[in-house]
């Protein structure tokens, strides 16, 4: 369209003057921007306000959004303009007025002579607050996006988990509410799904979650011994066991704080229950170790000899090992007394004591095992390869007769004599028989059988009772062997890592705790006490000291619960029981191993069953 | 100078309290480690934790208080101090209380909200202690205001002279005045970002950053004045245009001192808000899946 614009200004000498312009274009534009058509300036002038357009022959008036002006003394946004009407803005007024031939619209424009200059800079956007950054509405983002994320969602996806509905593990959902990873076995075990253990809201894990999965771990104490006491219930699992923490070694509590909480001060709350107090490891801190020992009595049962294995805790410095053994460790590891078979070189301690693959124990000491390769059981020089069997000392009486009644009856014998055995220094002495056979067989193997059980057989090792009975199957009672496996069996120490204990390695490391060279009796207990560990261990870090928590050698968790019942008020020692039965009478000898077994009992005598470590 | 009251107000009393609050902090601190890692769960990390917290919402009343023109609870100024110190005391009780141990999670979004607010405070606090005097030194003791008038009358009066010119001329000058861009949006503001144009005589616009084409322009015109008055007048814009120039830059400069001065409050306040919402979520999402 083509508009003439007339600005009416006053001149210098105060007479109003007229400036004409020309303008040529689609639509009039009005705004404070120097690329309007009609420049205005001033406070509310957008740099874009208004377009002045022609539809059809009728001019009309558009407001940019949100803009408005005056028309003839009213706000408008559009409108028809008419000749006469006076558009109004910032106290610039635009009068509409008759077009002169050629032009579609003419205006009379009639500038605020007081707005300044300065108004000049609403034509621009020169504070961030004319952008899109708004405080308040990133407040509101804000908001909504962490109610969003960190709520609702959450609290959806549990609600669904809570129905049994699985969810997409790339749904954010409750999972976003972790304070930290879980153990792995833990994540592995439970996924994403938080209720597995967090059951209610507001409430912490209880044990049934962990119990769960954790049927076979005992408490500390069984409810029984708990009773005892005025300790009340034993704490939360997760009490010790922190979850969502790293690193997470921390998930077993190693810490001595709540061990001392209870045991440092056993005078209160433990009731009947009498235990020494325990403030840490250190000489003061700690009582001295009181091993589990093995002890033997022997008691009249129904027709045999019986004997019952009694665990005792005693005192480490009165502790007496029972086992029934003789034994010289001091004899066995003197080259000048003892070499091994075979390469002839002194013996280590490792030729008998074996670690079992915990690190801990050892192999039971066994006949068969550790001591048939030095100490046959031959009983003829002139028949070297036969053996008495070891641990059925009715077997041996049997074997005896049975060898003896051969030798005499053989009937391409010569002279049958029987060897006595050859000392240094003296003569072979032969004896000879002349009796019927079986007879002379029966009273050399009568003759050898009494050596055996009494001066060089069995007696080496064992001890032997001679009950002088008539008959010669009741007459030797071999007394069994028997070690603890374990003196402290609820207790951890681990060998292996002992093994190296700064220079000292093999059977040096293994003889700076156990004084084996100058045991000469195998009652020696040679259980080291604390005073040895301490000169490595301490509670605190310090200094050449290994620290080492109370869960470094016991358990909270006991691995068989009974075992602490040993420390309980009234004592109730452990009970096993071997019978020796009369095995001599015929009538016991159909008595198979079942049905002694049925019977809690075992057969006699296996000399050398079990070792302790 | 309010940057200097505002760190030594009062002998930077606020200063030794910060520092006496984060050292009490570091000593709560390794006292954790028996029995669990530090985290936010031990006796210890609760501690640290509700002092973090309270001192979040306290941080937070600042917003309140310099808009309480009649209360007499302190000074504005002495409760800038010690939120300025206290807030970066701040970030070590919290990192503190989280035991360092971070992951995709609400608590870890609440710690890095705080951070991105004190980080933005930071930054604010140094705008406030080096813009102003950039931003007086721009404007040689004058008001933003007078630069746009200045060139609103810079304006008329090229086009006044220009209009005296040869068509192209007065084309070229004409274009250059209304394609003149001055701020806009964000990023225009912060990096004084120039889309100026002009018309070049042959209908084309071209880029006319900084004016320096447009006077280049009208500069090569001059040799070829044919007319003495023509002459003139093309001196005359090329002066218009020049001081023009200088005041764009003036302008320019002025808005980007002007945005960063106040950009991060554009983050600091809204953040803020969230991490408060954040907090309390923290804190009861604690308490549900204790």
């Amino acid at each position: 369209m083509d508009a003439l614009l007339r600005e009416l200004r006053e001149g210098p000498d105060g007479i109003a003057e007229y400036y004409d312009t020309e303008i040529s274009s689609k639509a009039l534009s009005i705004g404070s921007a120097a690329d309007r058509n009609i420049q205005l300036l001033g406070r509310g002038i957008a740099p874009e306000h208004a377009v002045i357009v022609l539809a059809g022959s009728q001019l009309m008036l558009e407001c940019r959004r949100g803009e408005v002006v005056r028309l003839n003394g009213r706000k408008k946004a559009t409108a028809r303009l008419n000749v006469g009407d006076v558009i109004e803005l910032a106290g610039h007024r635009l009068r509409i007025a008759q077009p002169p031939p050629g032009f579609n619209a003419a205006i009379e424009l009639q500038p605020n002579d007081r707005i300044d200059a300065s108004a000049f800079e609403s034509a621009f956007r020169t504070d961030l607050s004319q952008t899109w950054l708004g405080k308040r509405a990133m407040a509101w983002t804000g908001v909504v996006l962490v109610l969003l994320f960190g709520l609702m969602l959450p609290f959806f996806v549990m609600k669904l988990h809570h129905a049994g509905t699985a969810t997409p593990s790339w749904v954010p959902g409750d999972k976003f509410w972790n304070t930290g990873p879980l153990h792995q076995v833990h994540q592995q075990a439970t996924g994403d799904r938080c209720e597995t253990c967090h059951q209610k809201l507001f409430q912490r894990v209880q044990d049934a979650a962990c119990t769960e999965c954790h049927r076979t771990t005992h408490d500390h104490i069984m409810p029984a011994r708990l009773a005892l006491t005025e300790l009340g219930p034993t704490p939360r699992c997760a009490t010790c066991h922190r979850e969502h923490n790293e690193p997470q070694t921390f998930l077993v509590n190693s810490g001595d704080g709540m061990c001392v909480a209870c045991h440092g001060d056993p005078e209160h709350g433990f009731g009947e229950i009498k235990l020494d107090r325990v403030l840490g490891f250190g000489l003061q801190r700690h009582p001295e170790f009181k091993p589990h020992l093995l002890v033997s009595t022997t008691a009249p049962a129904g027709s045999g000899l019986t004997y019952e294995w009694k665990t005792l805790v005693a005192e480490l410095d009165q502790a007496k090992e029972q086992s029934n053994l003789k034994f010289s460790h001091q004899q066995h590891l003197d080259p000048d007394q003892v070499l091994r078979r075979g390469d002839s070189k002194p013996m280590n301690c490792a030729d008998c004591h074996r670690l079992e693959p915990d690190g801990e124990h050892f192999a039971p000491i066994r006949m068969e095992g550790q001591c048939s390769s030095c100490h046959e059981l031959t009983f003829d020089p002139g028949a070297p390869d036969r053996q008495l069997p070891h641990g059925k000392p009715r077997e041996v009486v049997l074997t005896l007769q049975d060898y003896f009644t051969r030798k005499f009856s053989d009937p391409n014998a010569g002279k049958v004599t029987r060897e006595r055995r050859r000392l240094p220094g003296h003569e072979e002495e032969e004896e000879t028989c002349t009796g019927a056979p079986f007879d002379c067989a029966m009273r050399s193997a009568r003759k050898e059988i009494e050596s055996q059980f009494t001066r060089r057989g069995c007696i080496g090792c064992h001890a032997v009772i001679d009950t002088q009975a008539p008959n010669v199957f009741d007459r030797f009672q071999v007394i069994p062997i028997k070690f603890a496996r374990d003196y402290f069996p609820s207790n951890r120490f681990d060998h292996r890592s002992h093994q190296i204990q700064g220079k000292l390695t093999g059977d040096d490391a293994c003889l700076s705790c156990h004084a084996a060279k100058k045991s000469e009796d195998a009652s020696d207990l040679m259980v080291p006490g604390i005073t040895k560990c301490t000169e490595c261990h301490g509670d605190k870090a310090a200094a050449e000291r290994v620290t080492v928590q109370c869960v470094s050698c016991h358990e909270y968790h006991p691995r068989d619960p009974s075992l602490r019942d040993i420390f309980s008020s009234s004592p109730s020692p452990r009970i096993t029981t071997q019978l020796i039965p009369k095995a001599a009478r015929p009538q016991e000898r159909g008595l198979g191993n079942s049905a002694a077994e049925r019977m809690g009992e075992t057969k006699p005598a296996p000399a050398g069953e079990l070792a302790g470590s | 100078m309010i940057h200097r009251n505002l760190l030594s107000y009062r002998g930077a009393r606020y200063l030794w309290w910060s520092l006496g609050l984060i050292i009490a902090s570091c000593a709560l601190y390794v006292t954790q480690g028996d029995s669990q890692p530090p985290n936010g769960g031990t006796w210890q990390g609760y501690v640290l934790g509700t002092v973090g917290a309270l001192l979040i919402v306290w941080l937070t009343m600042l917003g309140v208080r310099k808009r309480r023109y009649s209360s007499t609870t302190g000074t504005v100024q002495g409760w800038t101090s010690a939120h300025v110190y206290l807030g970066s005391a701040l970030i070590v009780i919290a990192t503190l209380h989280s035991g360092i141990q971070v992951g995709w999670n609400l608590h870890t979004l609440a710690y890095v909200l705080m951070c991105v607010v004190i980080l933005s405070g930071f930054f604010g606090l140094y705008t406030y202690m080096s813009y102003p005097q950039l931003i007086s030194k721009n404007r040689e003791g004058g008001a933003r205001a007078e630069l746009f008038a200045e060139l609103f009358e810079l304006d008329r009066n090229a086009r006044s002279v220009a209009s005296r010119c040869a068509p192209d001329v007065a084309i070229s000058v004409d274009s250059s005045i209304e394609r003149t861009t001055l701020g806009g949006g964000m990023y225009s503001q912060l990096f004084s970002r120039d889309d100026s144009y002009f018309v070049r005589g042959e209908g084309k616009p071209v880029r006319n950053t900084d004016q320096q084409r447009v006077i280049d322009f009208v500069g090569a015109r001059l040799p070829r004045a044919a007319k003495g008055a023509e002459a003139a007048n093309l001196q005359q814009l090329i002066v218009l245009l020049c001081r023009r120039q200088a005041v764009l830059r003036r302008i320019r400069r002025d808005i980007r001192l002007y945005g960063w001065l106040k950009i991060w409050l554009y983050f600091h306040v809204p953040i803020t808000i969230a991490l408060l919402v954040a907090l309390v979520l923290h804190i009861v999402v604690t308490f549900f899946y204790w």
